[in-house]
């Protein structure tokens, strides 16, 4: 079995997360619509720091090339 | 005659691969002359009171969205450090655009990224220690006062911070390379896709190319990103009259 199977299960993982960080967000932007340029600005931060989780399995998994 | 295609990948001797800017030197290059082109433009369009050219009005635009980033990360006392993010966000704009479009550019190299974060975050030191005191803004890694019995937890504490640190050009540097480049490998891998279908060594669909939306969002996303997180660095260790307390990680 290859071990690119372990960034697949890591990049679910990643998914799950960003998907729950749109859900909080889109929930607090329904609730108060006038924050939602500041909940924009912190949800691109916390999309951010997730993101890099992924990008950081697959560049370990494959040796920065 | 030199043709523009041997820039990028130019046959270096081993130990020489780590040294040389040749390459994406060139591209940086480009940039510049972009960035100092667009803002003289700029420049001109303005006679004093009005804005006369459309690209005055859309630099005054740009100018507008940075200092409302920068004065929501970082507090009234930010307007200073609006220079610093806004070169921060245009370099690192443009970079991304020109990726799109150039087979190499300045954001798709690490080494260029890590320049970028190293300075980004030498700055935040410096700021940290102008504002605090040497002593002060060390202290200030050992997280609240504890008192002694807690020295083991507050050794602790000071150890992560500083790791932690240390991390942030890591997770600045990577997070752009790294939606770069895996911007240009996903295109290639989709690119790649039809060579079966097509003339072998030509690809007739492009496929790829449809990823050029998302790719435009992750350049606005990720200039953003490595800016605010920037100011937000800038804003922890320059908040005045919050105390310690509220800004423990």
């Amino acid at each position: 079995m290859s071990p690119l199977v372990g960034v697949g299960i890591g990049i679910a993982g990643v998914g799950i997360g960003l998907g729950l960080i749109g859900n909080g967000a889109l929930q607090g932007m329904a609730r108060q619509p006038e924050a939602i340029g500041k909940l924009q600005v912190q949800m691109l931060i916390a999309l951010a720091f997730v993101e890099l989780m992924g990008f950081l399995t697959v560049f370990a998994t494959s040796g920065f090339k | 005659m030199m043709n523009l295609s041997s820039l990028t990948t130019l046959p270096l001797a081993e130990e020489e691969q780590f040294v040389s800017f040749k390459g994406w030197a060139f591209y940086l290059l480009i940039v510049i002359v972009f960035i100092c082109v667009f803002l003289g433009y700029a420049k001109k369009g303005y006679n004093g009171r009005v804005f006369t050219s459309k690209v005055s009005r859309l630099a005054e635009q740009l100018y507008l969205f940075l200092e409302n980033m920068v004065l929501g990360a970082i507090g009234p006392h930010g307007r200073k450090y609006l220079p610093l993010a806004a070169g921060f966000w245009i370099l690192i704009f443009v970079s991304n655009i020109l990726a799109l479009l150039a087979p190499m550019s300045p954001t798709t190299v690490l080494s260029f990224n890590v320049g970028l974060a190293v300075a980004s975050i030498a700055y935040v030191q410096y700021e940290g220690i102008k504002a605090n005191g040497f002593f002060g803004h060390v202290t200030h890694f050992a997280g609240p006062k504890l008192g002694l019995a807690l020295l083991p937890i507050t050794l602790m504490i000071f150890v992560i911070e500083i790791f932690s640190e240390l991390m942030k050009n890591m997770s600045l540097s990577i997070r752009l390379f790294a939606n770069m480049h895996g911007g240009h490998a996903a295109v290639e891998s989709m690119n790649s896709l039809f060579f079966g279908l097509s003339v072998p060594g030509l690809n007739l669909v492009p496929l790829g190319e449809f990823l050029l939306p998302l790719k435009i969002l992750t350049c606005v996303v990720q200039a953003l990103v490595f800016t605010l997180l920037t100011c937000v660095y800038l804003g922890l260790v320059t908040s005045h009259g919050h105390g310690d307390e509220a800004h423990a990680h």
